[in-house]
């Protein structure tokens, strides 16, 4: 079975994803070589750029998606909110669940705490994919719903889909 | 030199097929009574942090497309981070238009950054952005665009136009779409310039 990076780029692949957004982080650590590799990757210092520029990408007919930490959707939130309250304009987020059961560093139990609250607030349809097999159907998936529905659409990285915490 | 002017010399320098994205305020009925052909080939948006982000993401999709970002003072400062994204990526068919009042227009003029010690320019090309340019006046202007608009490199323009001069249109010629209308209006113009689908819609037995 491959990892959860192999799966991603994989599922992202299936999907005709071309343009990958991002602010590199650790929990998805092996991901981010793969998408510079295998994608044109367009790599930011805020998060706060990257609804822009999935925006953009949809506007030119391009299957983009961001991938940045969980943590990244209180820096992004207002562009999201302007994109997708404003103009309806769909966008994927792949975000790692830094913060959950097990999670062994004490900051990063703030991501886990903000994030639901803040996807809610935000109106962004999530889904938990926690088991390898469910990576690259979800990613599909999460396309497809995004543009049907005209919203935003999170997948939270999870379980074995992500780096494992030292101490868990 | 009022905004109004600069960007009526804009206009004349760009083509309906030519794509836009336009920073919100009052530079939204002036690029909208301006826009080459009258045509829906401008992504109005009302976030002020989200314009170059938004023309970066176009650009780099359509890379054989020219665009160009209508940017304001208050917008480029809200997102100073992505001066350093364009200044990494710098697409060949991107240019960014600041229209710099260095004042808050619609709230009255209180001043902006730019009207104390920020430039602009200097953060542009700091971040690593290429042809970075202050203009003050209209001929500079109309020079300075022409280059970014044709010399297949990304381009920086920062316009200095007069604080309390904005253009006063009248009720009809005032932008009346929001911001779901503006994005199936510009959506469906690039479908159709491009000859592509983009936003696909499944009706149940299509």
């Amino acid at each position: 079975m491959s990892n959860y990076a192999e799966l991603i780029v994989q599922g992202l692949k299936q999907a005709k994803v071309e343009i990958v957004a991002s602010l590199p982080e650790s929990m998805l650590k092996q991901l981010y070589p793969m998408l510079r590799k295998h994608f044109r990757y367009i790599q930011v210092s805020n998060e706060a750029d990257l609804p822009g520029i999935v925006a953009g990408a949809y506007f030119g007919g391009k299957r983009a998606v961001i991938v940045m930490e969980n943590s990244g959707l209180r820096q992004a939130a207002e562009p999201i909110a302007r994109l997708t309250f404003g103009h309806r304009i769909p966008m994927v987020l792949l975000m790692p669940h830094r913060g959950d059961l097990g999670e062994d560093v004490w900051w990063g139990h703030g991501h886990s705490e903000t994030m639901v609250p803040m996807l809610d607030a935000l109106r962004i349809r999530y889904w938990f994919v926690y088991r390898l097999d469910e990576i690259v159907p979800s990613i599909e998936k999460a396309l497809l719903h995004a543009d049907a529905g005209q919203v935003a659409v999170a997948l939270i990285f999870g379980g074995e889909c992500r780096e494992v915490p030292k101490h868990a | 030199m009022h905004r109004i002017d600069v960007v009526r010399a804009l206009a004349e320098l760009v083509t309906p097929e030519d794509l836009f994205v336009c920073a919100h305020g009052g530079l939204r009925n002036d690029w909208w009574n301006s826009r080459p052909g009258g045509v829906d080939n401008t992504c109005f948006l009302t976030g002020m942090n989200t314009v170059s982000a938004t023309a970066l993401g176009l650009a780099v999709a359509l890379p054989h497309r020219r665009v160009t970002a209508l940017e304001t003072d208050g917008s480029v400062l809200m997102s100073a981070s992505t001066l350093c994204t364009l200044g990494n990526e710098r697409p060949p068919n991107l240019s960014i238009v600041v229209f710099d009042n260095t004042v808050y227009e619609s709230i009255g003029g209180l001043p902006t950054a730019t009207s104390g010690r920020t430039d602009l320019a200097k953060m542009a090309e700091g971040a690593g952005c290429s042809n970075c340019f202050t203009v003050t006046d209209l001929d500079t202007f109309a020079r300075h665009a022409k280059k970014v608009l044709t010399d297949g490199e990304f381009g920086f323009i920062v316009a200095k136009t007069a604080k309390a001069a904005a253009h006063r249109w009248p009720k009809d010629k005032q932008k009346h779409t929001d911001g779901v209308e503006e994005k199936y209006r510009f959506l469906r113009y690039v479908e159709q310039l491009e000859k592509i689908r983009i936003h696909h819609v499944v009706e149940i037995g299509g």
